[in-house]
């Protein structure tokens, strides 16, 4: 074969296998990798650069070495979720290295972790006192999880006892102006009433870059054309806004009535009212 | 404005408010949701009973506001 032919054709083959075989690590973000991961997947990279280009090196052995790394990694994967002594073993296990508030120097040495790689760790968690942390593990990977002092951790509702409806996910329904069924039977609706929400709008079908759907079946959607205006779907606040301000008048009208009837009437549905916000308030922020 | 015509306001607010209730009901996708909303459309249709029966009898009271 001619040289630059022959380049092409190795050249291909390595793509494709780096890539296969990438699929059958374990799925994890580039920053996530242990060293030894790292590691292998640069030897990887280079095994399949230097043969795409290096003719000297005989074909086959492209082909063999990817194999016979991507085979071990696989089964270096799958045995560490068969054998936990295994994964301690090959991953390495989280080190504690902040316990009950204090710094244990004697984890960090043996790390040989210094005091300024910790601080500089913690700052990437956005801690910039180490007397704020409870409890901080050294991963595997060489970051650090942090768990805050319980006063120095965010609000969250429930601290305040606040009762929060579930929140459900929305669906992607259109996109790139094609209309995608499986989210919209997701949420058990269809093309027709797609097509009859898209009509209240007046927009049609091809005119959508992107159309989704959230838990209160309220379509949202963004034109190919930006200078099209969209209207905002019924704002689920100005409803409750709607009901308190009525409430708020019906206490009104009971004040200002002389008439006995119609001042208790006015009152009751006040009450009922109010009972009535408070149920759906939670649903409708 | 008359108290008739202010109460005819809360009126419409709360008829409005009923149909976005029952918007949000049909489309509904987490069904504890279903019930809570349901309810809260027949409150309203309720209240605002009361409240055209109680415009009913300012109209009478008062006939030069009668209508809209």
């Amino acid at each position: 074969m001619v040289g630059w032919v022959e380049i092409i054709f190795r050249s291909m083959i390595a793509i494709v296998l780096l890539w296969a075989i990438s699929k059958l690590f374990v799925r994890k973000s580039f920053a996530q990798l242990t060293l030894f991961e790292g590691m292998s997947t640069v030897a990887l990279a280079v095994i399949a650069a230097l043969s795409s280009v290096q003719l000297s090196i005989p074909f086959m052995y492209l082909i063999v070495s990817l194999l016979t790394w991507g085979i071990i990694m696989f089964f270096a994967g799958w045995f560490a979720i068969k054998s936990k002594r295994f994964r301690n073993v090959y991953y390495g296990k989280g080190i504690p290295i902040i316990k009950d508030g204090k710094l244990l120097e004697e984890a960090m040495k043996k790390q040989r972790y210094s005091t300024d790689e910790l601080l500089s760790q913690l700052r990437k968690k956005d801690v910039f006192q180490a007397a704020d942390v409870e409890f901080a593990i050294l991963e595997p990977a060489g970051d650090i999880s942090v768990l805050l002092k319980r006063q120095h951790q965010s609000l969250v509702a429930k601290d305040l006892g606040l009762q929060e409806a579930t929140i459900k996910e929305p669906q992607t329904v259109v996109m790139d102006g094609k209309v995608l069924d499986e989210p919209l039977a997701v949420i058990g609706l269809n093309r027709g009433w797609l097509e009859v929400e898209l009509d209240k709008i007046g927009v049609a079908i091809e005119n959508v870059f992107l159309g989704q759907v959230d838990q209160f079946g309220q379509l949202t959607v963004d034109l190919f054309d930006d200078e099209i205006q969209v209207p905002e779907p019924v704002n689920k606040q100005l409803v409750l806004m709607a009901m308190k301000k009525a409430q708020a008048d019906l206490e009104t009208y009971a004040l200002e009535t002389e008439h006995i009837e119609a001042k208790e009437s006015y009152m009751a549905n006040a009450m009922k009212l109010q009972k009535l916000i408070a149920k759906l308030e939670p649903h409708l922020q | 404005m008359t108290v008739g015509a202010k109460v005819k306001g809360t009126v419409a607010s709360l008829k409005g408010v009923e149909a976005s209730l029952h918007q949000f009901y049909l489309h509904a996708e987490v069904d504890e949701l279903k019930p809570i909303l349901l309810e809260g459309v027949q409150a309203i249709r309720n209240i605002v009973g009361d409240l055209e029966s109680r415009v009913a009898q300012l109209e009478a009271e008062e006939p030069q506001y009668k209508g809209f």
